[in-house]
Parts: structure tokens; C-alpha cells; sequence
């Protein structure tokens, strides 16, 4: 889109604004004497320079970020002005006219097959305004961007017939539409003197507006929404609300409670960018050049250096592609290739914002051991809640605390508060990294990591605040949400999913899949984000940004994880990292201990048409003692082979094979839980989420590369869930060690070891 | 272009990886193909068209529209790249609706293909009249421009609506014809708006909605001083005029039959004789 931009001098400082709907703009400064709410008065408004009706919006958000205060800006004519937008603008204008340049004059066009070059006309023209109780009155205009002067338009003209436009294309304004026209006619009137736009009486239209700005404020609160989504959301939530919006985005907006961005942009890094554009704008011309799209040579990713290249706002990743575009006529608009799925993101875009309102302060719970025994918690699991709900209760104390360097919150006090040794905070610079504060729950497969979610939300929720469950699996979604429901039956929830119907209802408690949170921002006290190792949130930045744009700046993150990556296991070790260890299973028994079986490469094997001898020899013996077997492989093109070996070495047991690329997947999931099913070969596809009562694990090809340490604890954790036979056997099979195995192996040990210290593990499981 | 950037661009072909992703399945391959961005595996699923059933409107399967309706059209003929499928379906989908632009190149060149089949079939008809004439005369020599190569001389893209061209940032057809543009050297001109017609399709009548096509498009006022001058321009001012209205998907043939009409006016006007055709990408 395009977007009205002008400047104005409040007390000597200038500052540039972008405006969806200049009328309310221009509501606003005036300086009135009434007191009228959500309406300003009197804010030492001194002048107004409307520097353009219609800029690009990504354009019009660089210039109002690279914008800096002058003192002589007073003095300036409209030439002064329009230079300035030009040198602000010069890497931008410099691109787009290489751009157009480039040989391909002709098929750019859009609506009347011209091409469109910004250089030529830019900009409606500049006019200067300033303000005497509610008249406006016009001191001086000018035409910019090498319009001549014998070219000029007549900028309060073009103003008042562009608002006139609006206002008749509004239909269910009500009488703010006839306020406007009955202003304009008055306008007409007075067309002796047209330097004068008397506003009119407008309270009541500005008392409604202000309504609506309070609405609209209150209905995407916590959110980050593009355009379209917000028609969207109000569409499905307040559908009155539809005709009126851009005014009362403006008015809150002014009000500083919605912020207008591009969704495509410059870093929020960016002053190092600037400088380096700024600096080679001939270099940083001919970079974006070659980023654009040249027809003859396809579509290509920016070779650019990094900081050339925007930045979606949406969900943080680099925007590489550049095309002309028709909403705001530039040749080379920047969009977003990484979140096209949830509407396209682009330079021109607009992104609204809510203002983010201080996360609450959650009180100490009163004593562990009554919401342990409240939730039906174990013993480590409530030890384990316990600590994270001291790490929320505290957070506030903690980010109070002026200077990091001098923390005043040692761990050591820490743990006496918390009484619990197995909790690990940190006395680091951690609040001097500005965010929100993380904290990890590190709890062994089959700990129960979901009722110790509880605990949490209900600390959060009672001091009012809002809560997130995000989990990267929809079934998992599917599966909490009735409990989260039973467990606050009075608390509203909102479910969100690809495909969910409740998309734009506003919740304190959400429950969602990662790729739902690009929605939000700054939206929660308390984020809580389960198996944050795993698919699709593991290794996706997109993803993990959307998380940390959803949780308020001063609210906190809860991860849950069996496996937590290598580097939060480092920032575990270092100190780094707040966190509470679940080193055991909730039915008290220690976790199962992987054995490895020395053997031939699977690749071998089928080959040579043979099983290795001791595979077969403990297949059977899980077979003779009626597991379910899980057969690991580390490649699919390996199963089909395996299963022919295997059915013919077991030919009265049901085996099958799946993968991700089975379309019959769901079926023999469900039929390896309901026993029809008793060997099943298969993918790191199945290493979480399918939870077998009686089962063993086999790991063929243990030593590839494509199973992690991760990866092995998980499949691991396959077996042994069942309090009725929690001694399940793991087996690695491969020809040699690897450092993955090893520490797998030694992850397993040491959380046995932990948990037998804590006196965790049941009597019957030490002896 | 600067040194510069075309060294950066040699730079960047040197540093591309061989490995492409796949615009239809999303994986990696390293294999050639004859589309670009289109693993070898995908390539075969693309349902082209290589020869139409009905000559009318390219339709890879029997057609009773045609042979059903005899309404009067400036219309010649459509042809399609390929059929409408799932697999288009999707692709289309991800390029006007989700507004992936990296299909661009993709669709374009499988519309560019379909101007080559079009071309070859001209020209094939041309042999046969020619043979069944006596080639005699210089006058049908410089009438056809050359006897053995068929050339269209216009490109005109089927409009969307302004609110539609806003919100989705560009027009789809127009890009495809850019591509074709590009590739055969053939002006586009974007000669069509499309006008704004009111009321719920759902309320009326069949009758009424046809005729509510019939008017949905004209010529854009502001083109016609530029159609006129570029008809200057041309070589071979007897001939003629080719035009091929390009579109994304063909169903019915309304739209392309309702963007005819205007353009054999403008024609007429300019005491210009025009062929039309269409080209589509895709054909239901
Ligand atoms: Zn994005
Ligand atoms: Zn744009
Ligand atoms: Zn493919
Ligand atoms: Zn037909």
C-alpha cells in the first residue's frame, strides 16, 4: 500500500508520522481547548509539513526511521524538505532507478502498461500547515522529487478530494461520512480564501471515533497482524468495525497504543546497515540491482551482502525476493518467501502492532507440595514445578535489579528460597540480555511433562496474566486441549491450529502449533514451549523468533524438553540457564539402559540377504516375552528390504514398515497400538509421540549420522513407559561406537543417577 | 548494467550450488530438466497438451461447448499449455493466491512452450494452403510476412480488478505475458481494464451474468493513444494485426471471448484487420 507521511514540530523537536487517514492526523493536532477523550489538546503542535499522500509504506517507514530532529527544519521550503526525503530515501531511489533502467522498458506496466518510475513523480507535493484554535491554515507548498514547478498541484486541493474520495467509498461510517463531506462543502464555500480548511464541528464524530479506536485496540491486543489479517480478525470478531478501521488504527496509532510498520523492512539492527548504505550508495545500488529480478535470468536469492537485505517483521527471516509490484508501484518490492502460507508479507505491507502492556507479576505459590498434591504430581515432577514457579514468581525481582554486574540475587540464596537443590539458577548478566527470561524444564521421556504444565498456567492466570502452550505437533494440541479445559473450566482458550476455526478469538489461555505464534507479539506473561528439539521447531529461526516476538519483553519461557539441544545443555552446564531437572519416569522406575550389539551395516545385511545373528537371537527373546518391537532404521530405502528379511526369518509375527512418505502411516500406528501389529520397522518419524505399554527398541545402523544423541534418547524412550513393565530393552545395533551413542548412553546414565540420589527411584527398581 | 553487478552475477552463478529445490515436490536435486526450478520427476507429471481435440478451444478432451454454441466471436482459437489438473491446481494456487512470484518463470515458459506449439500448427496450415494455391502472386508473399514463419504482434493480458491487482500486488496473466515477452520478443500491451460492474453474481440469472461478462472489460482509455502510435511503428501496416490474449486458466472461455470484443472494436476504429487468439496456461 501507500501511505500518507508528513512532519511535525512539537516543541521544537520534529518527528515524522506515517497515516493511514490524514483527516484523523490532522483532528488530532489541532490544538483545542475542550477535553475530549482518547483526543489530545494542546500538545505545542507549532507546525505541519505533509511531506506526501502517497508514499510506498516501506519507504515511508524507512524515512520515518531514518529520520533525526533539525533545528533549522523550520526554515525550510518545500525544495529543502524534498531534498532531504531524497537523501534519506537515496539508496532506495538509486535502486529503483537501476531497477527501470536495465533494459526492459516496456511489460512493467499496471493499469496503463506504463513503466513506473518513482524518480519522476514520487510524491503528491509538499505543503506546509499550521494551526490557530481549529483552522488550519497553509503558509507554503512546493512540488518535490523533480516535479516542476509549473507542474504543481494544489496540494490542499488534492488533499481534500483525496479524503472526499475516501469518504464516499465509506458507507457505514455514519455521520463522520456526511461530517466530512459537510466539511469539504464548507471548504468549497470558502474557496476565495483556500488557503483556510476550517475543520468544523466534529465531536460527536470524534467521540465515536475514539470508540472505535478503544475497540480496535482492545480486539488485536497481542498482536501482530498484516493487513488482510485484520480485516480478517475483525471481519470474524467485530464486523463493525470493518468500514472504519484505517481512522481508528490512525487515532490509536497517534494515541501510541498501535504501532504501523512495514512487514517487510530494514533490520531493527539497521543503523549499521544505514551507514554502510549511506556511505557506498553506489555499491549498495548496483547490490540491489543484482538482487532484483531480471527476467531473462530467473529468480534468484540476493547474493547481497546481509545487511542489503530486508528483513520480514512477521517472522524474522531475510526477505530475498524483489518484484514490481502494484499496490505501491515500485519495480523491486521486497516479500517474504519464508511465511507465504500465512498471507504474503511485503515491503509495502501494512503490519500493525498493539502496544505491549507490563507482564504481571506472579505471587510465590504457597507451598509446592499442595499444588503437587492439587495436579497429582510425583515427587520429582512437583520438585521439578516447583522451582519453575519460583523462577516466575521471582522474575520481576530479579529484572528490577539495576545493574546486573552487581546482581543482589545470588544462586545461593536462591536455593534456600526454593528449597530444592536440584534447581539450578544462575546469578549471570542474564538481565542484561533485554527479552524475556527462559527457563528450562528438563524432564526425562515419560516424566509426565504435561501435568506439570498446570501449575504453571494456574500461578500465571491467577495474577491475571496471559498464557501460551505452543507444541510443535497438532495431535499433541488436540489431545491437551480438553484437559486444559477440564483443568480451567473458567478461564477462556484458545485453540489454534492450521485449519482451527478459533483463529482470531482472543484468549487469556492459548494452546497452539509454533507456526500459529507468528500472530502474536508481546502478547504473553508466560510462554511455554514444549519439545522445543523437536520438528519443526528444532533448527527453524522463523519459528523461534515467532516465540519470542508472542511473549511479552519482560514476561518469561518455559521450555519442555526430554532432549534440549546442545547448546542449552551448554548454557545448563555453564550456569547459564535456569533450570529444573525430571530425572526420572513418573511410575518411579529408572529409564532403560541402551545395550549395543556389535554387527554389520544394514546396507550389508540386505546385501548379503541375513540378518545378523544376534539381532535375530533378541528379537526373539522380545518376541517370547510379548513387547511390541520398535526396528529403528536410519533410511526408508532400507525397509522395504528388511521386512522381506524379517517376515521370512518370523513368519507367524505381523510385521510392517512406515515411514514418512506411508500414506497408510495413521492406520499402522494405530494398529501397532492396538497389538495387531507386533514388529514395527520404521523412521526417526516414529522416535516421539507414539507411546507403546509394552515395547522394546531396536536402533539399526546406531552409529549414522543421521541419528543424533537427540534422536537415540528419544527412540530410547520408546520402552519401558508402562508402570506394568518399565524395564522395556534398548538395543543399538552397529559396527562400531559413536560419540552420539555414547553420550546418549551417558545422558540415560546420569539422569538414572540423579534421580536415585533424590531418592526418586522406587525400592523395588534398587534392589 | 555496471561491471559490477554483472560480476556479481557471474560470482553468484559460480557460487549458486548445483542444488535446486523443486517448485512442485520441494526437494533437493541436482538433476537437469527442461524447466527450471522442476526436478526431472516432477517434469513428467506436468499434463501438457500436445495436440487439442478441438481445434476451437484447445481442449485436450472432448468438447460440447464449441460444437454447442454458435455465437458470433471475434475469436480464432485458444491453446493451453497443459491441463488443468491437481498438480496445476496447486501450482497456480501457490503463485496467484499465495503469491509465490518464483513460479513466474515456471508458468511463463509453459506458456512460452504453448507459443511454440501454436506457431508450429500456423505454420503447418500455412504449407498446406500454400501448396493448395498456386503461389503466384509477391502480393500474399508480403502479406504473411515471410511464408514460412507465423508471428503473433501483440500481447494483451487479461486485467484483474484494481481492488484484486492492490491486494494481490500483481496481475498474474500480465507477469505470464511478461515472460512470453521476454522470451519471443512480442510487445505487451496492457490495453484492457476491466470495468466495475455491481451487484451479487449469486442474484442473477445466467442470462444476466453473461451479459454482465459480456461488459466487464474495455479498453483503457488512456492506451489508445499509445496503441495507435505503436501501430506506426509496425513494418508491415497491411497485414493482419495478430493478437493473443493471455490468461491464466481457461474454463468456460467467457472472460478471453469478453476481452475479444473490445480489442476487435479498437481495431476497427483504427481501420486495422485484427486475428485474435488466446493463450492460456491452463485449460479445465
Ligand atoms: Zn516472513
Ligand atoms: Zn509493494
Ligand atoms: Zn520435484
Ligand atoms: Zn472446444
Amino acid at each position: 500500500m501507500k501511505a500518507a507521511t508528513y512532519a511535525v514540530e512539537c516543541n521544537g523537536t520534529w518527528r515524522v508520522w506515517i497515516s493511514l487517514a490524514p483527516i484523523v492526523d490532522f483532528c488530532w493536532w489541532e490544538g483545542r481547548e475542550e477535553k475530549f477523550g482518547g483526543w489530545s489538546h494542546n500538545q505545542g503542535m507549532e507546525r505541519l509539513v505533509l511531506l506526501t499522500l502517497e508514499m510506498p509504506l516501506g519507504w515511508a517507514v524507512l524515512f520515518r526511521d531514518r529520520f533525526r530532529s533539525d533545528k533549522h527544519m523550520h526554515t525550510w521550503s518545500a525544495r529543502e524538505w524534498s531534498t532531504y526525503i531524497e537523501d534519506i530515501l537515496q539508496a532506495e531511489l538509486k535502486a529503483e532507478g537501476d531497477g527501470n533502467g536495465n533494459g526492459n522498458g516496456n511489460g512493467y506496466g499496471y493499469g496503463n502498461g506504463d513503466v513506473i518510475r518513482y524518480s519522476g513523480r514520487l510524491l503528491t507535493g509538499i505543503s506546509m500547515w499550521e494551526c490557530e484554535g481549529n483552522r488550519w491554515r497553509l503558509t507554503g507548498r512546493g512540488c518535490n522529487m523533480g516535479v516542476s514547478d509549473d507542474n504543481r498541484t494544489d496540494e490542499g486541493q488534492a488533499f481534500l478530494r483525496s479524503e472526499q474520495r475516501k469518504a464516499t467509498n465509506v458507507t457505514s461510517f455514519g455521520d463522520e461520512r456526511t461530517e466530512v463531506l459537510k466539511w469539504n462543502s464548507n471548504f468549497r464555500d470558502r474557496s476565495d480564501r483556500e488557503e483556510e480548511i476550517f475543520l468544523g464541528e466534529r465531536i460527536e464524530n470524534l467521540a465515536l471515533l475514539a470508540r472505535q479506536a478503544e475497540q480496535l485496540v482492545h480486539g488485536v491486543s497481542g498482536r501482530s497482524l498484516l493487513e488482510a489479517e485484520l480485516e480478517a480478525l475483525l471481519l470474524d470478531q467485530s464486523p463493525e468495525l470493518c468500514a472504519p478501521w484505517r481512522r481508528a488504527a490512525q487515532l490509536a496509532h497517534l494515541q501510541g497504543r498501535l504501532s504501523i510498520e512495514a512487514a517487510v523492512g530494514e533490520d531493527a539492527r539497521g543503523g549499521a546497515a544505514r551507514q554502510g548504505l549511506r556511505q557506498l550508495p553506489l555499491v549498495a545500488g548496483a547490490l540491489r540491482a543484482a538482487a532484483a529480478w531480471p527476467p531473462h535470468l530467473g529468480f534468484r536469492r540476493g547474493f547481497a551482502p546481509r545487511r542489503a537485505l530486508p528483513r520480514c517483521r512477521r517472522c524474522g527471516s531475510a526477505a530475498t525476493a524483489r518484484t514490481p509490484c502494484a499496490a505501491c508501484g515500485l519495480s523491486g518490492c521486497a516479500y517474504c518467501e519464508a511465511c507465504l502460507a500465512l498471507g504474503r508479507s511485503r515491503a509495502c505491507t501494512l503490519l500493525l502492532r498493539s502496544a505491549a502492556t507490563p507482564a504481571v507479576q506472579c505471587t510465590a505459590s504457597s507451598d509446592p507440595t499442595v499444588a503437587a498434591r492439587r495436579w497429582g504430581l510425583s515427587a520429582a515432577q512437583a520438585g521439578a514445578a516447583g522451582a519453575a514457579l519460583a523462577f516466575l514468581a521471582e522474575r520481576r525481582q530479579r529484572s528490577a535489579v539495576p545493574s546486573p554486574e552487581h546482581s543482589t540475587v545470588p544462586g545461593s540464596k536462591r536455593s534456600a528460597v526454593l528449597g530444592s537443590k536440584h534447581s539450578t539458577v544462575p546469578n549471570s548478566k542474564r538481565s542484561s540480555v533485554p527479552g524475556p527470561e527462559r527457563f528450562l524444564l528438563w524432564a526425562v521421556t515419560g516424566a509426565g511433562k504435561t501435568e506439570m504444565i498446570f501449575p504453571l498456567l494456574e500461578a500465571v492466570l491467577g495474577a491475571g496474566g496471559r498464557a501460551l502452550v505452543a507444541t510443535p505437533r497438532r495431535d499433541v494440541v488436540l489431545e491437551l486441549a480438553p484437559r486444559l479445559g477440564r483443568a480451567f473450566p473458567a478461564e477462556s482458550l484458545a485453540v489454534l491450529y492450521g485449519g482451527s476455526t478459533e483463529r482470531w478469538v482472543g484468549a487469556r489461555m492459548t494452546l497452539a502449533t509454533t507456526h500459529q505464534l507468528l500472530r502474536f507479539y508481546h502478547s504473553f506473561d508466560l510462554v511455554i514451549i514444549d519439545e522445543l528439539d523437536a520438528y519443526p521447531y528444532h533448527n527453524d529461526p522463523m519459528l523461534a523468533y515467532a516465540a519470542r516476538q508472542a511473549c511479552k519483553p519482560d514476561g518469561c519461557f518455559i521450555y519442555l524438553s526430554a532432549t534440549p539441544p546442545t547448546d542449552m545443555q551448554r548454557q545448563v552446564k555453564s550456569g547459564k540457564l535456569a533450570h529444573a531437572r525430571v530425572p526420572v519416569r513418573f511410575h518411579g522406575h529408572p529409564l532403560p539402559l541402551p545395550r549395543h550389539l556389535a554387527a554389520d551395516p544394514v546396507r550389508i545385511c540386505l546385501k548379503r540377504g541375513a540378518l545378523p545373528k544376534k539381532l535375530i537371537q533378541e528379537l526373539q527373546i522380545s518376541l517370547n516375552r510379548n513387547a511390541q518391537i520398535f526396528l529403528f532404521v536410519s533410511r526408508i530405502a532400507h525397509i522395504e528390504g528388511l521386512l522381506v528379511l524379517l517376515r521370512r526369518r518370523f513368519p507367524s509375527v505381523v510385521i510392517e514398515g512406515t515411514s514418512s512418505q506411508d500414506a497408510a502411516r495413521g492406520e499402522k500406528v494405530m494398529a501397532f497400538r492396538d497389538r495387531s501389529i507386533s514388529l514395527l520397522v520404521t523412521t526417526t518419524i516414529l522416535e516421539r509421540g507414539v507411546t507403546v505399554p509394552q515395547s522394546d527398541v531396536f536402533i539399526l545402523d546406531a552409529d549414522s549420522s543421521l541419528f543424533d544423541e537427540a534422536s537415540l534418547v528419544q527412540m530410547a524412550g520408546r520402552a519401558g513407559r508402562s508402570k506394568d513393565d518399565p524395564a522395556g530393552r534398548v538395543f543399538f545395533i552397529s559396527p562400531q561406537w559413536s560419540r552420539s551413542q555414547r553420550g546418549a548412553i551417558a545422558q540415560i546414565r546420569t539422569m538414572n543417577r540423579i534421580a536415585r540420589q533424590k531418592g526418586y527411584i522406587r525400592k523395588e527398581s534398587l534392589q | 548494467m555496471s561491471m559490477l553487478s554483472q560480476w556479481l552475477r557471474k560470482a553468484e552463478l559460480l557460487l549458486a550450488p548445483p542444488l535446486t529445490r523443486c517448485l512442485i515436490c520441494g526437494k533437493n536435486s541436482k538433476g537437469s530438466s527442461p524447466l527450471p526450478e522442476v526436478c526431472s520427476n516432477c517434469a513428467v507429471t506436468i499434463p501438457w497438451i500436445q495436440v487439442p481435440r478441438c481445434t476451437t478451444c484447445g481442449r485436450h478432451v472432448g468438447c460440447p461447448d464449441c460444437t454447442r454454441s454458435n455465437e458470433p466471436t471475434p475469436l480464432i482459437c485458444n491453446r493451453s499449455a497443459v491441463a488443468y489438473n491437481e498438480v496445476m491446481r496447486e501450482l497456480i494456487g501457490q503463485y496467484k493466491y499465495r503469491g509465490n512470484e518464483r513460479y513466474t518463470l515456471l508458468l511463463g515458459l509453459m506458456l512460452d512452450r504453448a507459443y511454440g506449439l501454436l506457431k508450429a500448427e500456423q505454420e503447418r496450415e500455412r504449407q498446406v494452403q500454400l501448396k493448395g494455391q498456386k503461389r503466384n502472386t509477391l502480393f500474399s508473399y508480403l502479406g504473411y510476412k515471410g511464408e514460412d514463419t507465423w508471428r503473433a504482434d501483440l500481447l494483451v493480458p487479461v486485467p484483474v480488478s484494481g481492488a484484486r491487482l492492490v491486494e494481490r500486488g500483481f496481475n498474474q496473466a500480465e507477469r505470464l505475458g511478461h515472460v512470453l515477452s521476454s522470451c519471443r520478443g512480442i510487445p505487451q500491451l496492457a490495453l484492457l481494464l476491466r470495468t466495475h460492474h455491481t451487484g451479487k453474481q449469486s442474484f442473477k440469472s445466467r442470462a444476466e451474468r453473461l451479459s454482465d461478462m459480456k461488459h466487464a472489460f474495455a479498453i483503457d482509455p488512456g492506451m489508445k493513444d499509445r496503441f495507435a502510435g505503436w501501430l506506426q511503428t509496425r513494418l508491415n501496416p497491411n497485414a493482419p494485426l495478430r493478437i493473443i490474449i493471455v490468461d491464466d486458466i481457461y474454463t468456460t472461455g467467457s472472460t478471453i471471448r469478453a476481452c475479444a470484443e473490445p480489442l476487435q472494436r479498437l481495431a476497427d476504429e483504427c481501420g486495422v484487420a485484427v486475428e485474435i487468439r488466446s493463450l492460456t496456461l491452463a485449460r479445465s
